[in-house]
């Protein structure tokens, strides 16, 4: 087994790394990671881990849920250990201040100097990246452009939790926690990788677009000229008090080619709605109509399970918004239950990553 | 005088996927998520100082020598 699965609800941080070190007995491990329930002090949890797994590059971050290879977990931890026998190698590095430029291009010279190579140059079909980056930041829009710009590797991840708190959400590496961070963390895998990017929902002909925005505070003030509340309560036909009633299952989706990238209205204040991701003035937004997210899972990760022959390990960044959705409608066990034959470990985000940043979204790395 | 936002952005999606169409596809919703859709810009678009210049940041961001 080069891949190995661990999960865990104990309530002390010492009975549960005890209870992943044992899952994980039958291997020796060069990569780690790991999401954790908020309920476990972040530098107690990230030291524990980083102790238990020391020959390991250990990375992880905080959570609003977990899955784990069948199951949706709540309060828990969820781990995946991999050896050479599936990641070739691993480099790590952290952005301190997701916020600072200057911190993102220092993560990046220090990924660059462990590898050798300027992330420019590395082949987009033997590496990968993973980033698991502060959920209450509002700064991944930025991080993943400037990654973008810099690489043509992908990198996928997710946005941080903290179990609907909305207080603080933690990323760790080597031991340490941080917040208003992002750990990066470049892999080589051994064999073929792909990723799934699956959103349940259909585009309709009605297009929104951004007339006035404040992209720093994620806020659209006018869609096509009008209020931007009042035109989206119309789009959907219903009053402006009734709109938020909607956000869920009617969001608005960027149109690329035969794709779309998810944007989810948050809330309404006077006449703005806010969103959980920036937009941009000028930007064609379709309006969405939710579809049914078992049906859609189901058929994307079968699909490309069938595409790569086989799947030997899954890392699934599942938005919170969906959790909560499946939960609403009595679907968790069910959606865990897609993941029963694949080695898998995910969480509940607080926003996707893959490109760019994503809402209602679940961006899953898969290794055959 | 026009079309020439068009061109820019043919060139950084040309420089940066090196003819390979994944990269091109990539380099695409880049492009559409930073604000430049390939898509709804032609030959006939107006030459926009502001979007030039913008784009010009693009593609130094990127890499690309325009």
């Amino acid at each position: 087994m080069s891949v190995t699965v661990a999960s865990t609800a104990a309530s002390s941080i010492e009975r549960a790394v005890d209870d992943i070190i044992k899952q994980c007995g039958g291997i020796s491990p060069n990569t780690v990671l790991f999401f954790a329930s908020s309920r476990y002090d972040p530098a107690s949890i990230s030291r524990a881990m980083h102790d238990a797994f020391s020959g390991a590059q250990v990375i992880g971050c905080s959570t609003a849920g977990e899955i784990v290879s069948g199951r949706v977990m709540k309060d828990s931890i969820v781990a995946m250990a991999f050896d050479d026998r599936t990641i070739e190698s691993v480099a790590c590095s952290v952005v301190t201040d997701v916020a600072s430029p200057d911190s993102l291009a220092d993560a990046v010279r220090d990924l660059e100097e462990k590898i050798g190579t300027p992330l420019r140059d590395l082949d987009f079909q033997k590496y990968v990246g993973i980033i698991l980056i502060d959920g209450l930041s509002g700064s991944e829009e930025r991080v993943m452009d400037r990654l973008g710009d810099l690489t043509d590797v992908t990198f996928i991840g997710g946005s941080a939790g903290d179990d609907l708190n909305f207080q603080s959400t933690y990323v760790y590496l080597d031991g340490a926690a941080y917040t208003n961070a992002a750990v990066l963390a470049l892999l080589k895998p051994v064999g073929e990788f792909d990723i799934i990017k699956t959103q349940s929902f259909r585009t309709l002909d009605t297009v929104l677009v951004p007339t006035k925005v404040n992209e720093e505070r994620r806020e659209v003030l006018e869609f096509n000229n009008m209020p931007a509340a009042l035109a989206y309560a119309r789009a959907v036909g219903v009053s402006v008090k009734e709109a938020p009633k909607r956000f869920m299952h009617n969001p608005v989706g960027l149109v690329t080619g035969d794709d779309f990238f998810v944007r989810s209205p948050r809330q309404i204040e006077g006449d703005s709605i806010f969103f959980y991701c920036m937009v941009k003035e000028g930007m064609e937004l379709a309006l969405l109509e939710s579809t049914d997210i078992i049906e859609d899972t189901h058929n994307a990760v079968e699909e490309k399970v069938r595409q790569l022959g086989r799947a030997s390990a899954l890392i699934n960044f599942h938005c919170i918004l969906r959790a909560l959705e499946l939960e609403e409608k009595g679907q968790s066990a069910e959606y865990g239950s897609l993941f029963a034959d694949i080695p898998t470990i995910g969480f509940s985000t607080y926003g996707e990553e893959y490109i760019g940043h994503i809402n209602q979204t679940s961006t899953m790395l898969i290794f055959k | 005088m026009a079309g020439k936002i068009k061109q820019m952005i043919e060139k950084i999606i040309e420089e940066r996927s090196n003819g390979n169409e994944v990269l091109k596809s990539t380099t695409r919703t880049k492009l559409i998520i930073k604000g430049y859709n390939p898509d709804t810009w032609t030959s006939r678009s107006e030459d926009d100082p502001t979007k030039i210049a913008e784009l010009k940041q693009i593609a130094r961001d990127m890499g690309v020598n325009l």
